[in-house]
């Protein structure tokens, strides 16, 4: 072929694979219309609920973080005051400060432990022995109960002065403390109790770790690996893509923690502010204080943020995230 | 079988639009029940906190209004405490809050500075929302920017509970109403070497009790918009604290927090894990109930004539209500009639009408309630004026009080640091 061929074919190829849907589109228009119509027709209780329930309030409450919105005062009475709730928010609020360091440290901490236990425990599971199915029940369990105020109710129980953990370490002759009555110590049970959560993930783990190739651990075997130097060059790389969904997950989850916080502290974020997460500050500032326009600018820098971690954790994905039918 | 008899096509579909028609229709015929109509039939809503208990009390009284009335119907709705302020603000902000709604003196400046709440006060002149009877001191704690924005419910005040059992039985003397607090601290230590239980609640995070001190040194937590002390009251505050739990007058932090906790069943009295809890006077027949220690109960430490008639509880009508002339009737009724009165008893704080408690108090033969009865009364004859209402930001100050508290009790700061700390936050939350 000669150059001109060349560069003339390209262009022509394109069209050609470009082609078939364009075509068929101007084929069969009436058709095709009828089916659109149709689509959105059966769509529409989805699309209305997510323009009424999701888009709609959320455009509002963009619009009130320009506003000193406070709940209770009519409408004519609310005032655009521009970017004064973000100044408030980075330069007046302590407590805004101290909401995103608590916020930080329960999510740093807990979402790396929790992936860890979640691991670990999948991959006990996940060897064949009698009664796999049922502990793979019993670990997700926690989960199931999710979010819920119960739990979180029995954990305060469990840790506080005369609980059942206390009673646990009076057996080695260690007299325990109010775990969650302890400045110093209440976020730290928040985070037991987030990792103790881990069912959801593991869950996810054991399917990712069936889709392991047998071949590949038979295949080190009889090269010599270690069970170690299997579970680092064959487990890993094979379950990052699985780690990765867990990871974006479980930070995202890590971020929203609310409810535990809310129960521990009777909804003030004590004791001393110890358990004040960034979601129960706003909350705080929105229905204790009526100041839903900063309460919504809150919302939306925390939105923000999230989508900038979300977007981080993504671009480091390039390095260590290996998809099996990749393009190597 | 259906099958046999197929609906026709056009029947069915006829049927859908008109269901379709007739649903904006029947919403719409709500929505004008609101205006008086011709028949004279007017259905209030109302809306209020509480337990079972209460519910059943106020669903009693109001169909007693109803057989009197028999034009006017309730739509009563009750939620637990927790949520109902969420509730109510979400029904305020949507223009639709109850004609009548159940509230208290941490959010009524809120509301009745925002206009929620209508203005009470030409029924008041008139004489329809009659409170000639009322204890003194409850209608000015329920007057906002000059304003009648509820009416007072009940009455309270504050009320050291103690636990006589276990004093008795330890052979210490039983604390009384007008010791200083210096005297009550050095009773509590005395107390809690003789029993073995912490002998006194730290009430430093307790907003009532600064209040009460405050007022004894001549100060008062509000005045008007403003705070009414000064940053160094707040250290004294701390300071005389702080002394308490150095001498072991008091439990240890982690005890104090949970007794920082407004649930009744989390008082220290009640969990056994100190000899008193500051409390309200009207909460002793609540408490008693959680325990099998017989309790009683005194004013705070200090000058008792400093205390005030606080209102527990209060009704508001909506200022948005179509029919506030009804509400206000409905609120006269509830706190004025005898028989609503003897239903009611004393669940949201003394009835208002010292008419209406004397009977109650006649009537009762729960011992705990005759005691805080007849505590109250003594108390009461001795009140100077009341405060007024706690001003918008109210409830912020108050955690902002058990936040720099709490502080001070696990020492984490001195009484100075947490003094300032909660005068700067304190400030910025009423000046909002």
């Amino acid at each position: 072929m000669s150059p001109v061929a060349t560069s003339t074919a390209r262009p022509s190829s394109t069209r050609h694979q470009a082609g078939p849907a364009a075509h068929q589109r101007r084929g069969r228009p009436a058709k095709h219309k009828t089916d659109g119509v149709a689509g959105y027709v059966f769509l529409s209780p989805w699309l209305l609920g997510l323009l009424t329930i999701t888009a709609v309030p959320m455009l509002m409450s963009l619009y009130l973080s320009f506003t000193n919105y406070d709940v209770l005062s009519d409408w004519e009475s609310m005032e655009w005051v521009g970017l004064d709730n973000y100044r408030t928010m980075f330069t007046e609020d302590p407590s805004f400060w101290h909401a995103v360091q608590t916020t930080l440290v329960f999510a740093l901490v807990a979402t790396p432990l929790k992936l860890a236990a979640a691991l670990g425990v999948a991959l006990l599971l996940n060897r064949p022995f009698s009664g796999a199915g049922l502990f793979r029940g019993l670990f997700y369990l926690p989960s199931l109960l999710g979010g819920s105020v119960a739990l979180a109710i029995v954990w305060v129980n469990m840790f506080n002065r005369d609980g059942a953990f206390n009673s646990f370490l009076a057996w080695f002759g260690i007299e325990g403390k109010a775990w969650v009555n302890d400045p110093d110590f209440a976020l730290g049970t928040l985070i037991l109790l987030a990792v103790w959560q881990f069912g959801a993930p593991m869950v996810i783990f054991l399917a990712g770790l069936k889709q392991v190739p047998g071949e590949l651990y038979e295949a080190a075997s009889v090269d010599g690996a270690t069970p170690f130097r299997k579970f680092i060059s064959i487990t890993l790389p094979m379950l990052s893509p699985v780690i990765f969904f867990n990871l974006v997950l479980e930070t995202i989850n890590g971020f929203q923690g609310f409810t535990s916080a809310f129960v521990l502290s009777n909804g003030t974020g004590g004791p001393v502010d110890s358990t004040l997460m960034y979601t129960l500050h706003l909350y705080i500032k929105g229905w204790n204080e009526y100041q839903m326009g900063y309460a919504s600018a809150m919302a939306w820098v925390f939105l923000l943020f999230i989508g900038l971690v979300t977007a981080v954790v993504f671009r480091t994905g390039k390095f260590w995230v290996h998809y099996s039918d990749g393009e190597d | 079988m259906t099958a046999s008899h197929p609906l026709p096509r056009r029947r069915v579909l006829s049927g859908l639009v008109a269901t379709m028609l007739a649903v904006p229709l029947a919403l719409g015929a709500c929505s004008s029940d609101d205006e008086p109509a011709a028949d004279g039939k007017v259905e209030l809503s109302f809306f209020w906190w509480g337990g079972e208990a209460r519910a059943q009390l106020t669903e009693q009284a109001l169909a007693l209004y109803t057989q009197k009335h028999p034009n006017v119907t309730f739509k009563k709705t009750w939620q637990a405490n927790q949520g109902y302020f969420d509730k109510l603000a979400t029904l305020t902000a949507g223009n639709d809050a109850p004609d009548i709604f159940q509230i208290d003196d941490n959010y009524l400046a809120e509301y009745a500075t925002r206009n929620v709440t209508a203005d009470l006060t030409e029924y008041q002149k008139s004489g329809k929302l009659d409170v000639s009877k009322f204890q003194k001191g409850l209608v000015e704690y329920s007057t906002v920017d000059g304003k009648v924005a509820a009416v007072a419910m009940g009455e309270n005040t504050q009320g050291l509970v103690f636990n006589k059992a276990k004093l008795e039985a330890s052979g210490v003397e039983l604390p009384k109403t007008g010791q200083t607090w210096e005297e009550h601290i050095a009773w509590a230590k005395d107390a809690a070497v003789k029993s073995k239980v912490a002998g006194t609640m730290d009430p430093s995070a307790d907003y009532k009790a600064f209040w009460v001190w405050l007022r004894q040194n001549g100060k008062e937590f509000y005045n008007g918009n403003q705070l009414g002390f000064t940053q160094a009251d707040v250290q004294a505050w701390f300071e005389l604290w702080k002394g308490a739990r150095d001498g072991k007058s008091t439990p240890t932090a982690d005890v104090i927090h949970e007794g920082n906790a407004t649930d009744v069943t989390k008082q220290l009295v009640v969990t056994g894990k100190a000899l008193t809890s500051w409390v309200w006077a009207n909460q002793l027949p609540e408490l008693q109930k959680n325990t099998k220690e017989d309790l009683n109960v005194i004013a705070y430490p200090g000058d008792a004539s400093k205390q005030w008639a606080r209102a527990s509880m209060y009704f508001s009508v909506y200022r948005g209500s179509k029919n506030k002339d009804v509400a206000a009737d409905v609120l006269n009724f509830l706190v004025n009639d005898p028989e609503a009165g003897k239903i009611l008893g004393t669940d949201r704080g003394l009835p208002s009408n010292l008419d209406i408690r004397a009977q109650v108090a006649a009537s009762t033969d729960n011992a705990a309630m005759k005691e805080t009865i007849a505590v109250m009364d003594e108390l009461g004859k001795n009140f100077g004026p009341a405060p007024t209402v706690p001003p918008k930001g109210h409830s912020t100050v108050r955690s902002e009080l058990i936040k720099a508290a709490e502080e001070a009790q696990y020492g984490r700061a001195t009484p100075a640091q947490a003094a300032e700390q909660f005068f700067a936050a304190s400030q910025a939350a009423i000046s909002r």
